[in-house]
C-alpha cells in the first residue's frame, strides 16, 4: 500500500496547479478514512505508469479524471473512467 | 514538515500526460539544442575579457542561453524516453536506456560548467538516440553535415 511517496512530474496537463518538474507527495492514508472526492488531485495507475489528474466527476463509484490544462491533457476524455482500485493516493503536498 | 519528509523519500515519476496522444515526436529539437550548448560553450571559451563590464554581460547572456538549451535538451529527451519509446524498443535496443542516462548526465555536466567534452558527448548521445528513433519508425537514418558554426552533423532520415 502506498502510504507516502514522492513523485517528480513529467508533462504539462496539470498546469497551472502542478507544473512540469514539480515534486509532489502522494498518500493513500486520506482514502483509508474518506472516499476520494471531486476536485482532489490523485495519482493512479494507467498502463503500468503512474499518472496524476484531478477528479472531475464521480459516477457509480468510478472516477472521471481531467487535467487542469484541458486543452493539452490525456485523461478520462480519452481513456474513460478509473476504478478506485487503480488510485494510488491523494496529492497532499506540492 | 512536508518539505523535510519529502527530502527523505525516494522519487518516483508521475506523468501529467499532455499527449492526446498526438504521436508527433521528433529528435530534431534535441539535436539543435545540443548544438546550441556546444556553440555557447565555444563562445564562452573564446570570450575576450578586455572590457570587464561588457565581458560580464556577455558571460551572463551566453550562460543563460546554454542553461536554457540544456534544459530544453533534457526535456526533449524525457519526452522521447517516457512517452515515445516503449518496452519493446528498450528490448530491441538493449543500450537505449543506458544511452539516455549517459546523454542526460552529459547535458547536466555541460550545463554546470564550460565543458566542451560534456557538450560533445551530449550531442553524440542524442545523435545515437535519433538514429534508433528513426529505425523504430521504419526509415533509414542519415547523418547530414550541418551549416551551423559548430560544424558537426545532425541525424535526419531518408
Amino acid at each position: 500500500m502506498l502510504l507516502l511517496r514522492k513523485f517528480k512530474i513529467f508533462g504539462h496537463s496539470m498546469e497551472p496547479a502542478v507544473k512540469y518538474g514539480d515534486f509532489v507527495l502522494v498518500s493513500s492514508i486520506p482514502y483509508c478514512f474518506f472516499s476520494p472526492k471531486e476536485r482532489d488531485i490523485i495519482a493512479f495507475n494507467y498502463k503500468g505508469k503512474v499518472l496524476i489528474k484531478r477528479i472531475a466527476r464521480i459516477q457509480n463509484e468510478e472516477f472521471y479524471l481531467e487535467g487542469d490544462n484541458r486543452n493539452d491533457s490525456l485523461d478520462s476524455r480519452s481513456f474513460g473512467k478509473v476504478k478506485k482500485s487503480d488510485i494510488l493516493g491523494k496529492v497532499i503536498y506540492k | 514538515m512536508f518539505k523535510s519528509i519529502a527530502k527523505l523519500l525516494p522519487t518516483g515519476t508521475a506523468f501529467a500526460h499532455c499527449d492526446i496522444p498526438c504521436g508527433i515526436y521528433d529528435p530534431y529539437v534535441a539535436q539543435r539544442a545540443a548544438h546550441t550548448v556546444i556553440r555557447m560553450t565555444q563562445l564562452l571559451t573564446d570570450l575576450k575579457r578586455e572590457d570587464e563590464t561588457k565581458s560580464e554581460h556577455d558571460v551572463a547572456r551566453l550562460t543563460h542561453v546554454k542553461e536554457d538549451h540544456s534544459n530544453l535538451l533534457e526535456e526533449e529527451l524525457d519526452t522521447l524516453r517516457n512517452d515515445y519509446f516503449k518496452e519493446e524498443h528498450y528490448k530491441e535496443y538493449a543500450n537505449l536506456h543506458e544511452l539516455f542516462v549517459k546523454t542526460l548526465k552529459s547535458s547536466a555536466k555541460a550545463r554546470q560548467g564550460i565543458d566542451m567534452e560534456a557538450a560533445q558527448s551530449a550531442l553524440s548521445g542524442v545523435q545515437e538516440i535519433a538514429e534508433i528513433f528513426f529505425k523504430t519508425k521504419g526509415v533509414e537514418p542519415v547523418r547530414v553535415k550541418t551549416v551551423y558554426p559548430t560544424g558537426g552533423e545532425i541525424v535526419l532520415h531518408k
